[in-house]
């Protein structure tokens, strides 16, 4: 049982090397590759020369495409399991463990989730989570607690479907439109750290335009699309 | 409005929200794009259904006619469109560039490296052939 944990990186020089340091020493039993994705910064110049595991886009692909990528190296390389990792260390590597033990109960999609157990609190930023989990429950039926974690874990059957696709990005809209197609998801509690360096990609104009976007898509878009199942080989 | 124009324009509405549903079902439409003409569709069934609004927005801005309101209307908004597209193209054409040169370049240097190996291996093979 092979797992591969997927690093996209836009300008990320600052949190690179303690993200894959981290998953290097205490974490060697998970194979990593980094994707740079067309960063301005010393990203790629960094990864290189410190001998890390690399795919260097060179043009900036966006989020959707860098991910996209490393989930084509892990359907390449026949990898069972892939998991999104964020290249700015929100994300604990400690609670791959746990996510790989439930995927390996057979779900297709496992949610490093920060609302299982815990209340999500009542600030500004949650309210466009709340939205998007009402949005997937009118429309799916099914309750996805933390839709916007970007922590989540695939198997080999959503490697492939992923990797080949088009209009699969790594958000929202896609978890609510394989939800409506019978996909099996799960969510293990996890915690997250603020971001430690650099700038986040979200300001107010881009997360209404987010917000916009993933609402028209899960209610409405998404029930129009035919799905296009996909060999594993 | 007319009941002409306003049936002409529901119809019309219609059809362009079953056509982008229908390519977007074929995977042949990204949804990034797809948001935008499902938003014109929907504003252009808003208008045909409830041409009060229309009528009012013409009477705010001291127009003749709803026509020209609804002409002027969509006038902007697809030409704020087109420059938008405009500036998608160039940042696209600029991608593909780069990228093609990344590829040649990639291409070069690898030519490159086996020939100076080749030329390595050559040279010290000729300089024993000498020497003996």
């Amino acid at each position: 049982m092979r797992c591969l944990v997927i690093i996209p990186a836009y300008n990320e020089e600052e949190n690179i090397v303690r993200v894959v340091e981290n998953l290097q020493t205490n974490y060697p039993m998970y194979d990593y590759v980094v994707i740079n994705d067309g960063s301005s910064d010393d990203t790629a110049r960094i990864c290189r020369k410190r001998g890390y595991e690399l795919v260097d886009l060179p043009v900036n692909l966006g989020l959707a495409g860098a991910f996209q990528t490393g989930l084509k190296y892990a359907y390449r390389k026949g990898y069972d399991y892939a998991i999104q990792f964020d290249a700015d260390g929100q994300h604990r590597a400690e609670y791959i463990g746990p996510m790989l033990e439930k995927i390996k109960e057979g779900y297709d999609i496992v949610i490093g989730s920060r609302f299982v157990t815990e209340k999500k609190p009542h600030s500004m930023r949650m309210i466009g989570s709340r939205l998007i989990a009402v949005a997937t429950r009118l429309t799916t039926g099914k309750k996805v607690k933390d839709p916007t974690s970007g922590m989540r874990m695939f198997n080999k059957k959503m490697i492939a479907e992923f990797a080949l696709n088009l209009n699969y990005g790594p958000e929202p809209d896609t978890i609510s439109y394989l939800l409506k197609q019978g996909a099996t998801i799960a969510e293990v509690q996890v915690q997250m750290d603020e971001r430690i360096a650099g700038e986040s990609y979200l300001n107010v104009t881009k997360s209404m335009m987010y917000m916009l976007r993933m609402l028209l898509s899960i209610l409405f878009i998404q029930n129009f699309r035919k799905r296009r199942e996909v060999k594993v080989r | 409005m007319s009941p002409i124009f306003r049936v002409i324009l529901i119809v019309v509405s219609l059809l362009t929200t079953f056509y982008i549903l229908k390519k977007i079902r074929q995977s042949k439409l990204q949804i990034e794009y797809a948001i935008f003409w499902i938003l014109f569709a929907g504003v252009l069934i808003v208008f045909s259904l409830f041409p009060w609004l229309v009528s009012m927005f013409t009477r705010l801005i001291g127009m003749q006619l709803p026509v020209n309101f609804i002409f002027m209307f969509f006038i902007f908004v697809l030409l704020v469109k087109m420059f938008l597209m405009t500036i998608e193209l160039s940042a696209l054409e600029n991608k593909v560039k780069d990228l093609t040169q990344e590829l040649a370049l990639e291409e070069k240097e690898r030519a490159d490296e086996l020939k100076s190996q080749r030329e390595a291996e050559n040279g010290s093979a000729g300089d024993g052939c000498i020497h003996n």
